[in-house]
Formats: structure tokens, C-alpha cells, sequence
């Protein structure tokens, strides 16, 4: 019992870091219509702006911001430089996935080019140690699940209250149709670039704070947990992705209290096919 | 920086009339190809008529991504001694390397590019475990001497005849880290290896000689070296309570694993023992930026082959590398003295200094006709004059003597197999990252827990 409320508490910790993750990738993927592969890959960049700046000895709170604002730009420069002229010559999405693919390999090799084939860490204390029950948590921990729970708020805010929500619920559900009610999709989209660049800034530093050490590979797996938990929620779906992150997370952690842990991923996407299966569009996505 | 780029060739050009999306589609598959060939690209530069390459083939990508700029810092610094010295039959040495991932499916594509687009190609070093089964054969085939740091214990027993290696079989060193436990008296031990080839094979062998010694397994983890966290993992180790921890992942996977459990564990390390790939640089500094440095190196024994630490092999071989210091690629990170110590550096530039030497005995770059040399120089015969570095084996050669190349590796022994394996010591790091050796593991020990 000690075991499965412990896995139980770091399946929370995975969920959170995933969320954050899983909401910025599902909700560009709905607005921009890119699966962005590279996703992943501007989260290590974001995960080493934020060791940077963490380096020349200033807190990792603040590198998380400036990594924030650094992968916003870098998202934007990507969608301007490479995705968008893809898509005016009318390239096909899995045109638009591979060239996602070589955009995460251009940006992990680049990154692996710059700081070698070494493991960091961040300089930080991880803070005191909470046992509630048989959670197991730090206060850095108890942290990254409030930024995510933040998130979500904001996930949540933003689409149903704003002005900018809403355009970007328009542009996903219909460009053609958008733009023709007036939206600038353009500027939606490039903003949505903007935002989603921001949270995967954000995912990438929380997720490097989260693993204690991490390299230019780190997230080669992670990115397959983004797209499960996306696909497990339905994809597109911001409410979806929380619950598709929260489910993937805790499966994988719970699993591996009980199973050789190398296989707990297998279960996590076992249980995705499975659910797949039945709800071929996700959990909340739209019944076929 | 010795590393430099290989031309990846030309993209063909497309006919017009062919759909926009499959010129994408092509550019795209295009542009991940060249960067896939960007990971194995080859590290000496231009090769230049006439000039023989070393190959370092092993991982400078991936969770083993330390092993191959280690190898590399011994390629270099060996290359740049040879050349110093007049070369090999007046040829000068340069290296090149192939990045096989730590994956045999990469591997595979990374060495027959290599192979191919090398000319001169007179020597493959490195082949770890990760690769070894996938390479080798490879190699072999296509007739080519090659030094391999592989323990795997297939190669015991079948013969590839241009196979060599100067380190034991991985169960020996599963045997070594068993001993050290004994020695530190610990009687409850849990294991935490990797997934991957290289460190599976260690547990078995850990296994059985673990229990024959009477200790026990409280907790047997297998680590997914692309996973993120192993919180519970460590938490399974953790309340299993063991006395020791032996492991090796490498990568980030170890560093991630310390961390969370000091985490788990009120703040304190639980002892590691961890195998030879643990002494080095990229190792230190991962494992004491995740727990912190003090903690780290007080909690810490790994096995090492013994290597000498003094005298004219090992001024030779420290002033050798400290002559490419900062100069290889991928290769800047910590204590630069770790390598004087790291197994695959000091056993490597030992094996290509025994390859140059063999080949000005023979007096020919011909690999049928210079291989049967290794053995000779290596064990030696009667009469042999005994030298510790290539400019000075070069020297006593030309003056028409037969010498036995004695290294900082020690003396080689080969048997049929090739295999020349060493004997063991416990090395401990400071906090500061350099390695101390805190004793000596006989062979009669190994016999006793290995049987």
C-alpha cells in the first residue's frame, strides 16, 4: 500500500509536467494544424536557456521566465521560417509531421553540438520534504503541481472568457470560416505560436527541474507521453490533454510499482490502444 | 576541435511537374538523413594519401554518449604521440569516428558508412557492449584489426579472428563489484542497471555471485535509460533498505536515480558501487550536480581495471593526452585527469600503440602481414627488450631489437580468443572529481565469489 500511494503521489508529479506539456502541444496542433514533433526538442532548448541563465548564478524561478520568452520566440521563428511556408504550397500534414521531425532533430543536434554529450542539473535546493500519507512529495514538487494546476486555470480562462480564446476555438474549428467572420487567423495563429512556445518553454524547465539531470536527448521519450496523453484526451482538446496527461502519468508510475519498471511505459500505452479501441477520437473528443 | 564534417553528398535533383507535397515529403526525408549521417560523421578531418585512421567506434549520442569522446581523447592523444615519433612507416595517423547511438540498429549504418568512406581505415577501436554483437562481425568481415571495450561474453568462447580486447568478460567485473561489496561488508544489496545491452549483461553474473556470497538481493531494478524519472524505482529501493546499491546506467539515468533517492531517503545517499564506465568526467560531473559533489564521492566505489599510476608508461600516456587537452570535441567536460584512469582511454591507447608498433615490425601497413605482431610485441618473446611508449618501442625497433610493449594498461596476456583480460582495483572519486584508488581486488577473490 506504502509502494502504490508513493507511485500513486509521483504519477501526480509526472501528470503535472506532462499536463503542462500536453496542453501547449494539443493546443497548437487544434489552432496552427501542425503536429509539431519538435515540440519536445524546444523544451530541451527552453530546459538550457533557463540552466543558462541558472548558471551565471541567478534562480532558476527567473530562468524559467526568460526560457518562457526564448521558446515563444523560437516557436514563432519555426512557424514563420519553416511551417508556414509548408503549408501556403499546400503540403499535406504528414508532410508538415516529417518536416516536424527533421525540425526536432536540426534542434536537438544543434543543441547536442553546443553543450556536448553531457548531463546538467540546475543549481537549486529541492526543498523541504512533505509526507502526507504515503505521498511523498518535495516542495519544488508541491510547486511544479500548482504551476500546472495555474495552467490549466489559465488553459481554461483563456478559451472560454477571452476575446483571443475564443478566435483561437474559431480559427481551430474553421479557418476558412473565421477569417471570413473577420478573425485575423493569421495573427491568431502567430499568437497561438506565441503561447503555446511560452508553455512549452515552461513544460521544459519544470520537466528538467523535475528529473534533477538532464541532457539534449532527455525528452526523445517524453514527446511520445505528449502525444499519448493528447490522444488519450482527444486531440485538440486543452480538457483532454489534462486528463490524457493525469491518466498516462499515474498508469506509468503505478505500473512500475508492480511490474519490472522498463515495461511501465508499455502499460500506458496499452491501455491507450485499448481505450483507442473504443473511443477512436478520445476520451473527450467527438464520438464517431 | 578534431571533430569535422563530412560532406553528406548532394540531394538529387527533383523533376518539375512532381507534386508539392512530395518535394517536401523528399527534402524532408532528405534533411533527416544528413542528419542522421551528421551523428556518425568522422572526427579527423581530412585523411589526406597515404595517411592511416584509426576508427573510434562507440556512442557520442545517447545515454552512453560519454564513452565515445572519451575513446576519442584517446585516439587523439595516441595518433599525435605516433606522429611526433615519425608516424607509422612514414605514414602519419589521423582518427575519424562513427556514432553508433549505443544502438546496434544504428550502429550498423554508422559503421558500414564508415567503412566506406574511409580509406587507409588500419584500425577500429571502442565497439562497447552496446554495439558490440552488431559491429564485430562487420569489421571482421571486412578484415579489419579492431580493440574492442566490450565485456560481453559471447566473445569468450567464438573466435572472430581480428577481434582483440583488453579488458575481462562483464561477468568478471559483476564478480569484482561483488567483492567490494564484501570487502565494505555489506550483506543486503539491490540492483539498479540499465536496459540496455551493456548493462543487463552484469546481472546475472551479480546475481549468482551476489547469493553464492552470501548476500542477498532486497531489490532488482531494471532502469529504461529514455525514461525520465525513476521515482518509483527508487522508492521500491529505497524500502528495501538496502546496505549497497550496484548500478550502472548511464546517461542521465544514474544521476536522475541518486537524486531521487537522497530525495526519498531523508536527504542521505544510500552507498553505490558502481562498474568501470562510472569513472569518468561526464559520469562525476552528472552524478555530483544531481546529489552534490561531497555526498556523491562519499558514498561512492566502483571496480577499474588496474592501470598504472606512475612510471615511464604513465608519464608517456598522461603526457600524450594532456597534449590534445581541450582540442576533441565533446570532450571538455570535468576533471581532464579522469581520463588518465578511465578504462577505455588508458586500455584503447594501448592497443593503438600495439597496432603501430606491430606494423613497423612487420614493416608493412598490410594487415595480413603486421596482425600477427600484436601478439608477439604485446606478450613478448625471449630476448625482448621492454618499452613502455610507441617512440620508444619505434627507436628499439629500427635498431633491429624485438621488444615487448609494456603500457599504463600493464602487460598483455592473449589467449586464443584475443582476449588479454586485466586484474581489478576499487576506485573512489574526491569531491572534486579525481580518482582515487582505495585498494586492489586478486584474482583468487574473484574466484572465490565467481566460482
Amino acid at each position: 500500500m506504502t509502494v502504490f500511494l508513493a507511485s500513486a503521489g509521483f504519477g501526480l508529479i509526472t501528470a503535472a509536467v506532462l499536463a503542462v506539456a500536453a496542453v501547449g502541444f494539443t493546443l497548437q496542433f487544434a489552432v496552427t494544424d501542425v503536429l509539431n514533433l519538435a515540440f519536445a526538442a524546444v523544451m530541451t532548448a527552453g530546459a538550457f536557456v533557463a540552466y543558462w541563465i541558472n548558471q551565471l548564478g541567478v534562480s532558476i524561478w527567473l530562468g524559467l521566465v526568460v526560457a518562457m520568452a526564448a521558446c515563444s520566440a523560437l516557436s514563432v521563428v519555426l512557424n514563420l521560417v519553416v511551417y508556414s511556408p509548408f503549408q501556403r504550397r499546400g503540403s499535406s500534414p504528414i508532410t508538415i509531421v516529417i518536416v516536424s521531425l527533421g525540425m526536432a532533430l536540426i534542434i536537438e543536434f544543434g543543441i547536442e553540438a553546443i553543450v556536448g554529450g553531457v548531463n546538467v542539473s540546475y543549481t537549486m535546493s529541492q526543498g523541504h520534504t512533505f509526507h502526507l500519507g504515503g505521498l511523498i512529495l518535495t516542495s519544488v514538487q508541491l510547486v511544479i503541481i500548482a504551476i500546472s494546476v495555474v495552467v490549466m486555470a489559465f488553459a481554461h480562462v483563456l478559451l472560454r472568457y477571452t476575446k483571443l480564446g475564443k478566435a483561437m476555438r474559431a480559427t481551430a474549428a474553421n479557418r476558412s470560416l473565421a477569417r471570413n467572420c473577420g478573425i485575423r487567423t493569421d495573427r491568431v495563429i502567430t499568437t497561438t505560436w506565441a503561447l503555446t512556445g511560452a508553455l512549452c518553454g515552461l513544460a521544459g524547465t519544470v520537466f528538467a527541474i523535475d528529473i534533477g539531470s538532464f541532457g539534449p536527448a532527455s525528452t526523445d521519450l517524453f514527446v511520445v507521453l505528449i502525444l499519448a496523453a493528447v490522444f488519450l484526451g482527444g486531440p485538440g482538446h486543452a480538457y483532454g490533454a489534462m486528463l490524457g496527461a493525469l491518466l498516462i502519468g499515474v498508469a506509468t508510475e503505478v505500473s512500475a510499482a508492480y511490474i519490472p519498471p522498463d515495461y511501465k511505459y508499455v502499460v500506458a500505452f496499452a491501455a491507450l490502444l485499448a481505450m483507442l479501441a473504443v473511443r477512436p477520437s478520445g476520451l473527450l473528443g467527438a464520438r464517431a | 576541435m578534431f571533430r569535422a564534417t563530412e560532406p553528406t553528398g548532394r540531394t538529387p535533383g527533383i523533376p518539375a511537374g512532381r507534386s508539392r507535397g512530395w518535394t517536401a515529403a523528399i527534402a524532408a526525408v532528405a534533411l533527416t538523413g544528413g542528419l542522421a549521417a551528421c551523428s556518425s560523421t568522422p572526427s579527423g578531418g581530412g585523411t589526406g594519401s597515404g595517411a592511416l585512421v584509426f576508427a573510434d567506434v562507440a556512442p557520442f549520442s545517447g545515454p552512453d554518449a560519454a564513452l565515445g569522446p572519451t575513446y576519442l581523447v584517446s585516439c587523439e592523444g595516441t595518433v599525435n604521440a605516433i606522429n611526433k615519433a615519425g608516424g607509422v612507416l612514414g605514414h602519419t595517423v589521423s582518427c575519424t569516428s562513427a556514432d553508433t547511438r549505443g544502438d546496434p540498429a544504428d550502429a550498423v549504418p554508422a559503421v558500414g558508412s564508415m567503412l566506406s568512406r574511409t580509406h587507409n581505415l588500419a584500425l577500429v577501436i571502442g565497439c562497447t557492449s552496446d554495439e558490440a554483437s552488431a559491429v564485430v562481425p562487420i569489421i571482421n568481415s571486412h578484415k579489419t584489426v579492431m580493440f574492442c571495450m566490450t565485456g560481453q561474453s559471447e566473445f569468450d568462447h567464438v573466435h572472430y579472428p581480428y577481434f582483440y580486447r583488453l579488458v575481462p568478460p562483464d561477468l568478471a567485473e559483476s564478480y569484482a563489484m561483488t567483492v567490494i561489496a564484501k570487502n565494505l561488508g555489506y550483506t543486503k544489496i539491490a540492483l539498479a542497471f540499465g536496459n540496455d545491452i551493456g548493462s543487463q549483461t552484469f546481472v546475472q553474473p551479480a546475481l549468482r555471485a551476489i547469493a553464492k556470497d552470501g548476500m542477498t538481493v532486497v531489490a532488482n531494478e531494471t532502469l529504461d535509460l529514455n525514461a525520465t524519472t525513476f521515482r518509483t524505482e527508487a522508492e521500491k529501493i529505497v524500502l528495501a533498505h538496502p546496505d549497497a546499491i550496484m548500478t550502472e546506467a548511464l546517461g542521465s539515468a544514474d544521476a536522475t536515480l541518486f537524486s531521487e533517492i537522497k530525495q526519498l531517503n531523508g536527504g542521505k545517499m544510500i552507498p553505490v558501487i558502481g562498474t568501470s564506465a562510472a569513472i569518468s568526467p561526464a559520469f562525476f560531473q552528472a552524478a555530483a550536480r544531481a546529489v552534490g559533489a561531497s555526498a556523491f564521492a562519499a558514498a561512492f566505489h566502483a571496480d577499474n581495471l588496474v592501470t598504472a599510476t606512475s612510471g615511464p608508461a604513465y608519464q608517456a600516456f598522461t603526457q600524450a593526452l594532456l597534449a590534445v587537452k581541450g582540442k576533441v570535441a565533446n570532450a571538455q567536460t570535468g576533471d581532464f585527469s579522469t581520463y588518465f584512469t578511465a578504462p577505455g582511454a588508458v586500455h584503447l591507447y594501448d592497443g593503438m600503440n600495439l597496432a603501430a608498433l606491430a606494423m613497423i615490425a612487420a614493416g608493412s601497413t598490410e594487415t595480413a602481414k603486421w596482425q600477427p605482431y600484436i601478439t608477439t610485441i604485446g606478450d613478448g618473446v625471449p630476448g625482448a627488450v621492454v618499452v613502455n611508449s610507441f617512440a620508444q618501442g619505434a627507436r628499439e625497433l629500427k635498431a633491429g631489437k624485438k621488444i615487448r610493449y609494456i603500457g599504463p594498461g600493464g602487460p598483455t596476456s592473449f589467449d586464443s580468443f584475443h582476449d588479454s583480460p586485466g586484474i581489478f582495483q576499487i576506485d573512489t572519486y574526491s569531491p572534486s572529481g579525481a580518482v582515487q584508488v582505495s585498494g586492489n581486488i586478486s584474482a583468487a577473490q574473484l574466484r572465490a565469489v565467481g566460482g
